[in-house]
């Protein structure tokens, strides 16, 4: 580590390369501390989380109850021991609630003044952080959305996805080509134009909203190789029902999770099976999965919800590095905080787990200090410290 | 202190990697899953079937023997475009691929053929696939017009063992006489993974399993059975002080 610091103070290395290390040291110690909490509000199990773009301090969750919570994630307060509190909900006494469980909840990815929720009661509905009320509603056979700028991509029941611009609240387009339902939307974070789809017949297509025919390409787990393949399983991307799908950061490759328990990695550019071999990624979910990947990490790191822990894998590489054990219940999401390298889970039994680096111990000497100055302070982070400021006042 | 042992990334670890001395990866990988295979295939039981089948090892055994699978695979396919090893599709999972070495395959098949009046054809056959195709599955097009084949030909080789019908137009490449090696298998993986469900809490050391005497379902050896349920996770391997523990995976089909 210290080299690592020489390095860029000299000016031998680049000044990323050090924070690409600490972050994937950061990652590589994530574990549940005792000091961090997030309010529990969920009566049900919680179905999707969103950290908003701009700053990364507040996420949206939502639950089977139809509940929509936003928590403040920034510890204001100088203590190590904080709770993430929630500052607004949309409860059930709202009136503009979801009737069924909520799937997908997005913030706009410009700034926190409104959030999407899509759900099973069939509505998609735009809210205003402010007041918490309904902008807009949209009825579609639907439980699964992502939103891009001002473009929302809906995937439906009846195989199709459905296009809707925000701005006019009018449906734009169509894009058929599925022919089960569709249960991810993934836009790439590369290019504006590039949507992914995963649905219930095994296939995953990349579109280009732009044109008016039909899917760019299809995903195929076998790259072409037509004899690999029963005859049924010619041109699919999973053998079962694919139900997750995540860009990486830089949009260049695409993770695609399925019902045979097989995790993919795709080249995002020609649609090419990397063929990285993940092993039995165990995916029972009969709805959408959400899961995530690392960002400014040197090797990535993919953080896959699997039964009742998270397990994390090397993006390229494929190895299984840990299972973060901790939920009493199903994992249905888990988001991942890249500023602080804080991975957010949450599942079937209400809890929101927060995963946070362990830091380096204090040295003894340090201890010793801590107790001479007397046991009234409580211990004070020095980062909160300052030099000028008196403990007199 | 924390007790733990903590995951090291691999850029913190430099002074290490720089200690060891520097050798050949690809060459040492490649030489590795070689002589893996050869190891597996001296597991296989060759008297079983009077010697008419040449060993067979599956892919998923090698995952239990080496930690990163990708670079498997990658050897794997390296071996299979040389034209060293082949590779075929068993039919009772989309994932079980079988893999038998090219001299084996050949030398059984011909020895199966001898007498036969399918011979030439099977002759022919063997000596287009081996140095260049890789291909699982053959369909009518291609046997036609690559390989020069009429449709009698065809059914000669249906008939001899090298072909099974996959679909109306299109065949698989297989093993002559695998039914029984297919029966046995799954009979016998059944029994292995019963053994370890039964034992208490579902978990059994991986020594102790390998001395446990063979019920009559178990016809193949049982390190040959154990790799097997290793490598394609059905069951979960667990390091402990006394060695690997296998702990039974629910959910489990078989």
């Amino acid at each position: 580590m210290l080299s690592f610091l020489y390095a860029r103070q000299s000016g031998l290395d680049d000044p990323v390369r050090l924070r690409r290390a600490e972050s994937t040291r950061r990652v590589l110690s994530l574990e549940l501390n005792h000091n961090r909490d997030v309010d529990r509000i969920h009566g049900n199990g919680i179905n999707t989380l969103d950290t908003e773009v701009i700053d990364g301090r507040y996420m949206l969750s939502g639950g089977s109850d139809g509940v929509i919570v936003i928590y403040d994630l920034e510890n204001n307060s100088k203590k190590p021991q904080y709770t993430c509190k929630a500052i607004c909900t949309v409860g059930r006494s709202s009136r503009h609630v979801h009737k069924f469980s909520v799937e997908t909840v997005q913030w706009y990815p410009h700034d926190t003044g409104m959030f999407v929720s899509s759900s099973f009661d069939k509505t998609m509905k735009v809210w205003d952080t402010e007041t918490l009320k309904v902008v807009s509603e949209l009825l579609c056979y639907s439980s699964h959305s992502a939103l891009l700028c001002s473009v929302l991509a809906v995937g439906t029941k009846d195989p199709k996805v459905q296009l809707c611009d925000l701005k006019s609240g009018s449906r734009i387009h169509i894009l058929q080509g599925h022919r089960g339902e569709i249960l991810s939307v993934r836009w790439s974070p590369r290019y504006d134009h590039i949507l992914a789809t995963a649905s219930t017949d095994s296939r995953v297509r990349i579109w280009d909203v732009r044109r008016a025919s039909g899917s760019l390409f299809t995903l195929d787990q076998h790259n072409g190789d037509k004899s690999k393949a029963s005859s049924e399983a010619v041109n699919t991307a999973h053998n079962g029902r694919v139900n997750g799908l995540c860009f990486t950061a830089d949009g260049l490759h695409l993770l695609s999770t399925g019902t045979d328990d097989r995790m993919r990695l795709w080249n995002s550019g020609t649609g090419e099976n990397t063929l990285v071999n993940y092993g039995k990624v165990v995916n029972e979910s009969r709805k959408g999965l959400k899961f995530t990947v690392s960002r400014g990490c040197s090797p990535e790191f993919v953080f896959v919800p699997c039964g009742s822990s998270v397990a994390v894998y090397g993006l390229h590489s494929g190895e299984l590095i840990t299972m973060l054990r901790g939920h009493y219940n199903n994992v249905d999401c888990c988001e991942f905080h890249p500023d602080y390298q804080e991975l957010y889970s949450g599942g079937k039994d209400c809890n929101i787990l927060a995963w946070v680096p362990v830091l380096r111990q204090p040295g003894i000497e340090d201890d010793e200090t801590n107790s001479k100055r007397g046991g009234t302070q409580a211990a004070i982070n020095p980062a909160f410290e300052d030099a000028w400021s008196s403990d007199e006042d | 202190m924390s007790r733990k042992r903590a995951l090291i990334a691999d850029t913190f670890c430099l002074t290490k990697r720089r200690r060891c001395a520097a050798d050949s990866v690809t060459a040492d990988g490649a030489a590795d899953i070689r002589s893996s295979l050869q190891y597996l295939m001296t597991l296989f039981s060759r008297k079983l079937f009077n010697d008419s089948l040449p060993p067979v090892v599956l892919k998923h055994q090698l995952y239990s023997l080496h930690n990163d699978k990708t670079s498997v695979d990658k050897q794997v396919n390296e071996l299979r475009e040389n034209g060293d090893l082949l590779m075929f599709q068993l039919g009772f999972d989309s994932e079980a691929f079988a893999l038998v070495f090219a001299e084996d395959y050949r030398t059984k098949v011909l020895q199966g053929e001898a007498g036969r009046e399918t011979l030439g054809t099977v002759e022919k056959f063997l000596a287009k696939l081996i140095p260049g195709c890789s291909d699982l599955s053959f369909n009518k097009e291609k046997m036609l017009k690559e390989f020069l084949f009429t449709d009698p030909a065809i059914t000669q080789l249906v008939k001899s063992g090298v072909l099974t019908v996959r679909d109306a137009g299109s065949w698989w490449l297989s093993i002559p006489n695998s039914g029984k090696f297919i029966k046995y298998f799954i009979k016998g993986r059944k029994a292995v993974l019963g053994m370890v469900k039964k034992s208490k809490y579902g978990e059994i050391l991986k020594t102790e399993l390998e001395g446990h005497h063979t019920t009559s379902q178990v016809k193949f050896q049982m390190k040959y059975h154990i790799h097997e349920i290793m490598g394609a996770e059905l069951v979960e391997s667990i390091q402990t002080t006394s060695g690997t523990l296998l702990r039974y995976v629910d959910g489990n089909v078989n």
